[in-house]
């Protein structure tokens, strides 16, 4: 008995150690040290999918990861009529333009801009793949330099072809179906979200509002 | 009496289970994502964005907690749009003052708020 348990909590201990995720190789944050944004401008999203309303849908879910990770976001939907107002409503021109020129405007350190490559639902035999696919490109709005970027595609297969006979594979049907109809992509834009901003090496460091700002170099 | 072993084993277990734990967050949110998508969904329901934002300024204001970035500025933007320059400005100087990162883009506003009523958004 005892030696299980010895040999238990030695494998539990390598769990602990190995953390949660594996770190991938940690990118290169020279010229993010360099300037160390507080704030951070989100514009809307360049959309490369067929799915109009993928920018609004996405432009919901970035702010609270970015703000828990301890940046100033200035809010995402007032920034987006305003630049609409001013003739900004055309993502693609707002991408294109001088990051300097929007620091100005809103007093950003940063401004971080995302392209939706993949927001689609394919169905294929019995099974549905949603797939969210984004590039995201932070740029300094003091420099015009880029400070990180990142890129992440997550998949959600709503249920595997299963072992299951007639009666299951009907099921595995209907399920793909109506996930093909109805697809929540927003679960998977937050999952993408998540592992951009928060992986150890690859994310983005602790910003000014929190405690570990400035004193994680070890892994960013 | 736990042997020394099993005690070990039973922290280790519980260290396990809270490692991958999500940390809590240092900001109230409210449903902040959900009401801005059911927005996005249906642009008709500005009005119900406004209340759900004002909802959880006033539910972390009671309890001391902090509302996350921009959501004094959002509410403050809606009122705006509804025609309220005044209840307007007083949500983007909250922001400005809870977040002094935010003042270049809230005094502009505030300015733009306090002019003439012309289009509500002409920050030039």
């Amino acid at each position: 008995m005892q030696h299980i348990s010895v040999r238990l909590l030695g494998i539990a201990v390598l769990l602990i150690l190995g953390g949660c995720v594996t770190a991938p190789p940690k990118a290169n944050f020279t010229q993010f040290r360099t300037e160390n944004p507080r704030s951070i401008l989100v514009v809307p999203a360049i959309n490369k999918s067929v799915d109009v309303n993928a920018p609004d849908y996405f432009l919901a879910t970035i702010s609270e990861p970015l703000a828990e990770r301890g940046y100033y976001v200035f809010p995402v939907n007032m920034v987006r009529s305003v630049l609409a107002d001013d003739g900004l409503n055309d993502a693609n021109l707002v991408h294109s333009g001088d990051p300097k020129r929007l620091g100005e405007l809103f007093g950003a350190d940063a401004i971080m801009y995302i392209s939706i490559e993949k927001w689609e639902a394919k169905y294929v035999v019995l099974s549905t793949t949603v797939t969210v696919e984004l590039n995201y490109t932070l740029k300094s709005s003091h420099t015009g330099a880029e400070l990180w970027h990142n890129h992440q595609v997550v998949n959600y297969q709503p249920q595997a072809a299963s072992s299951g006979g007639l009666g299951a594979l009907i099921a595995d049907a209907i399920s793909a179906a109506m996930t093909k109809a109805a697809p929540n992509y927003v679960p998977l834009a937050q999952q993408a979200n998540a592992q951009a901003i928060n992986t150890k090496g690859s994310g983005l460091p602790a910003g000014p509002h929190d405690a570990l700002y400035l004193k994680d170099s070890q892994d960013f | 009496m736990i042997k020394p072993a099993r005690l070990a084993l039973l922290i280790t277990a519980a260290l396990l289970v809270t490692a991958c734990a999500t940390p809590q967050k240092k900001y109230a949110w409210g449903t902040y994502d959900h009401s801005l998508y059911v927005y996005y969904k249906d642009p008709a329901t500005a009005a119900a964005l406004a209340q759900s934002l004002q909802a959880t300024i006033s539910a972390a204001e009671k309890t001391n907690a902090i509302v996350g970035p921009g959501i004094y500025a959002e509410y403050g933007y809606l009122l705006l749009q509804q025609g309220n320059p005044t209840a307007a400005i007083d949500a983007f100087r909250k922001e400005a003052s809870l977040w002094p990162e935010s003042k270049v883009f809230m005094d502009h506003m505030i300015q733009a708020a306090s002019g003439p009523p012309r289009k509500a958004a002409a920050s030039g």
